[in-house]
C-alpha cells in the first residue's frame, strides 16, 4: 500500500465507479440505439415505406380487381400465398418490363414489352395444359417453365431467370389459375375444355 | 538429366490443369450423350405398367382419347396427343414409380436413371406409398379415396404447403420424397428422374380427365386423427401386439422388411431401409398420415379390417422403431439413430430367443 490518503483513495474509487457506470451506460445506450434502429427500420419497411419489396401484399395494378372478379381468384382465398403469387403473375404478365426488369431489356416505351402483348391469359392457360411435350424445333421435350425462360431471352430481348425464380414460377401459377377457371384438363385443346 | 526451365514448369502445370478441365468437360458431354441415347431407346415396361398404360390407351399420335373416360361417360374426350418421345418419357416415369430401384429391370442404372443415387436404402420404391402405380383404384374401377394419387396431386400442385412454408411445385415435392420417404438425396429439378415422373403423372391426369386446381378425394391420404377414435389416445403396447399379429408376417417381426432372392417383397418400415424421422409418413412427425395409410391399404387383401384405433396404435408403435434421422435433425440425432438401428435389432432378437427358446425368433428380415 502506498502512502495515499484515505480521502484520495475514496475519491479514486468513486472515479472508477463513475467510469464503470459511464461505460455501462454507453454500452446499454448503443445496444438500445441499435435495437431501436432495427425495430424502426422494420416498422418503416412494413408500414411507412410503401415499397413492394417489403410488403407481403402484391401491388394492385390497373385491372387486377376486375381480373380477380372475372376469374374467381377468390376461390383460393382472399390473401393466401397462392393468391399473392397469382397477383404477382398478373403483374408479370401485364407489366413485364416493370416487374421482371432484371430479365428484359424492354422499357416502358417499347412495344411489345409484356407477355400480354403476344399471349392472352387463356392462351397461357392452354399452353400450360399442353406443356411438357416434345418440341420438334428444339428436338427435345420442353416444359412450360422453359418456354417462359426462352420468352425472356428471345421475345423480350433479355436474360434467362432460373426455373425457381418468381418471374417464372408466378407466371406458371397464373396460368394454372386461369386453367382452373376455365376448368381445363391435362392436354386440353383450345376451345375444347 | 537436364532440368526444365521455370517457364516450362509453369507451362506443364498449366497444360495439366487444362487437360483435367477438358477431361471433365469431355466426360460431361459423354454422359449427356448417353442420356440422350437412353431417351431414344424403346422402354421395357414392368408388367404393372404394361397393363396400366395399355388400359389407358397410351400411344403416339396427334390426339389422345382416354378409353377410361370414354367407357365411363360415353364421350370422346379429345386431348393433345403425344409424340414418341413423350410416350417414352411417360413409360419411363411409370417404371420409376413401379420399380424405383430397378429390381425388375435388365439394366437398372440405365433404365431408371441411376435412381439408386438418390436413395440410401435398398427397399424404397414410390409404389410402396403411391400404390397402384400412383393410381390405386377400387374393384369398381374408380380411384380410391385418399390413395396418394399422383394425377390428383399434379392438378393441385403449386399450392401452399404448411410443412415447407412455400408454394410447393410438383418437382420439389418429388425431391422431398427422395430426401425423407426414401431417406436419400434430392435430384436436380431438371433431372430425367423427376421429369419422367411428372410426365407420367400428367398423363394419368389426362387419362382420368382431372381438371386443374380441383381437389379430388384420391389426393393425399384420408388422415386418421386422434379425435376419430373412441379412446382419443395412442397405445404403444397395443400397437406392438397388433403389429406382431397383423403386420409382422410380411414386414418382419422388427419391421425390417422381407427380401427374397434380392427382391423386396415387403418393404422395411424400420431400420436403415425405411423412411426417416422427418418423412410425413412418420407418426411422430405427422400423426395422422401413417394411420390413414394403414387403414386404407393394410394388410394387403384385407384392407378395411383395421379400426381407426388399431391404425393409430400400429402407427405409433412403428414410428418408435429405430429409423434414420431426418435431414434437418443434425449429426447427433443421426448418430443416435444409427446406434439404435444397429444395437436394437440384435438385442431384441437375443432377448426374445432367450425368453422363448422354442419359438422362432424374428431376426428382422
Amino acid at each position: 500500500m502506498t502512502g495515499m490518503q484515505p480521502d484520495a483513495a475514496l475519491a479514486a474509487m468513486r472515479d472508477r465507479q463513475r467510469a464503470a457506470r459511464q461505460a455501462r451506460r454507453v454500452v446499454v445506450t448503443r445496444g438500445a440505439l441499435a435495437a431501436a434502429a432495427v425495430v424502426g427500420f422494420v416498422l418503416w419497411a412494413n408500414f411507412g415505406s410503401g415499397r413492394p419489396v417489403f410488403s407481403p401484399h402484391g401491388t394492385p395494378e390497373t385491372g387486377w380487381d376486375a381480373f380477380r372478379e372475372t376469374y374467381g381468384v377468390d376461390t383460393f382465398g382472399r390473401d393466401g400465398y397462392f393468391v399473392r403469387a397469382i397477383q404477382n403473375g398478373y403483374n408479370l404478365v401485364h407489366h413485364t418490363h416493370k416487374y421482371a426488369w432484371r430479365f428484359t431489356r424492354k422499357g416502358a416505351l417499347d412495344h411489345p414489352n409484356a407477355c400480354i402483348d403476344c399471349h392472352s391469359a387463356e392462351a397461357l392457360a392452354y399452353a400450360f395444359a399442353a406443356s411438357d411435350r416434345f418440341d420438334a424445333r428444339l428436338g427435345r421435350r420442353v416444359s412450360f417453365e422453359e418456354h417462359v425462360m426462352r420468352c425472356y431471352a428471345t421475345h423480350l430481348d433479355g436474360f434467362v431467370p432460373t426455373t425457381y425464380d418468381p418471374a417464372v414460377r408466378d407466371i406458371r401459377i397464373f396460368a394454372r389459375m386461369v386453367a382452373h377457371h376455365l376448368q381445363l384438363g391435362e392436354g386440353a385443346l383450345e376451345r375444347t375444355p | 538429366m537436364k532440368r526444365l526451365l521455370p517457364g516450362w514448369k509453369k507451362a506443364v502445370r498449366l497444360a495439366l490443369v487444362v487437360s483435367v478441365l477438358f477431361g471433365l468437360y469431355a466426360l460431361t458431354l459423354a454422359r449427356h450423350d448417353e442420356r440422350a441415347r437412353i431417351r431414344e431407346q424403346p422402354v421395357t415396361l414392368t408388367p404393372g405398367c404394361a397393363d396400366k398404360l395399355a388400359r389407358y390407351g397410351l400411344e403416339a399420335g396427334p390426339r389422345y382419347i382416354s378409353p377410361y373416360v370414354l367407357a365411363r361417360t360415353e364421350q370422346a374426350n379429345t386431348r393433345q396427343g403425344y409424340s414418341d418421345e413423350d410416350v417414352r418419357a411417360i413409360q419411363r416415369g411409370c417404371n420409376i414409380i413401379d420399380d424405383l430401384q430397378g429390381q425388375l429391370a435388365a439394366d437398372p442404372a440405365r433404365e431408371r436413371w441411376n435412381a439408386t443415387r438418390f436413395v440410401r436404402g435398398t427397399h424404397s420404391s414410390c409404389d410402396h406409398c403411391h400404390q397402384g402405380i400412383g393410381d390405386k383404384q377400387t374393384a369398381a374401377g374408380v380411384p380410391q379415396t385418399g390413395s396418394l394419387s399422383l394425377a390428383a396431386s399434379w392438378v393441385m400442385a403449386d399450392m401452399y404447403d404448411q410443412f415447407t412454408g412455400i408454394l410447393l411445385p410438383y418437382e420439389l415435392r418429388q425431391m422431398q420424397c427422395y430426401i425423407n420417404s426414401s431417406n436419400g438425396y434430392k435430384p436436380n429439378v431438371a433431372d430425367d428422374l423427376i421429369r419422367d415422373v411428372t410426365a407420367y403423372s400428367r398423363f394419368l391426369a389426362a387419362a382420368l380427365d382431372l381438371r386443374f386446381g380441383n381437389r379430388y378425394a384420391e389426393q393425399g391420404i384420408d388422415e386418421v386423427t386422434a379425435s376419430q377414435t373412441a379412446k382419443r389416445g395412442d397405445d404403444y403396447v397395443r400397437g406392438a401386439a397388433l403389429f406382431k399379429e397383423r403386420c409382422a408376417r410380411c414386414h418382419g417381426p422388427q419391421g425390417l422388411g422381407t427380401v427374397v432372392d434380392g427382391k423386396v417383397l415387403f418393404p422395411a418400415v424400420a431400420g436403415p431401409n425405411a423412411f426417416n424421422l422427418q418423412s410425413r409418413n412418420n407418426f411422430s412427425f405427422v400423426s395422422t398420415i401413417l394411420p390413414g395409410f394403414i387403414c386404407r391399404n393394410m394388410p394387403p387383401g384385407e384392407e378395411g379390417t383395421l379400426s381407426n384405433q388399431d391404425c393409430r396404435d400400429i402407427g405409433f408403435y412403428v414410428s418408435n422403431l429405430p429409423r434414420p434421422a431426418g435431414d434437418k435433425q443434425g449429426p447427433l440425432a443421426a448418430l443416435w439413430q444409427q446406434l439404435m438401428m444397429r444395437v436394437m435389432p440384435p438385442l431384441i432378437h437375443t432377448v426374445e430367443t432367450w425368453q422363448r427358446p422354442g419359438e422362432p425368433a424374428g431376426s428382422g428380415t
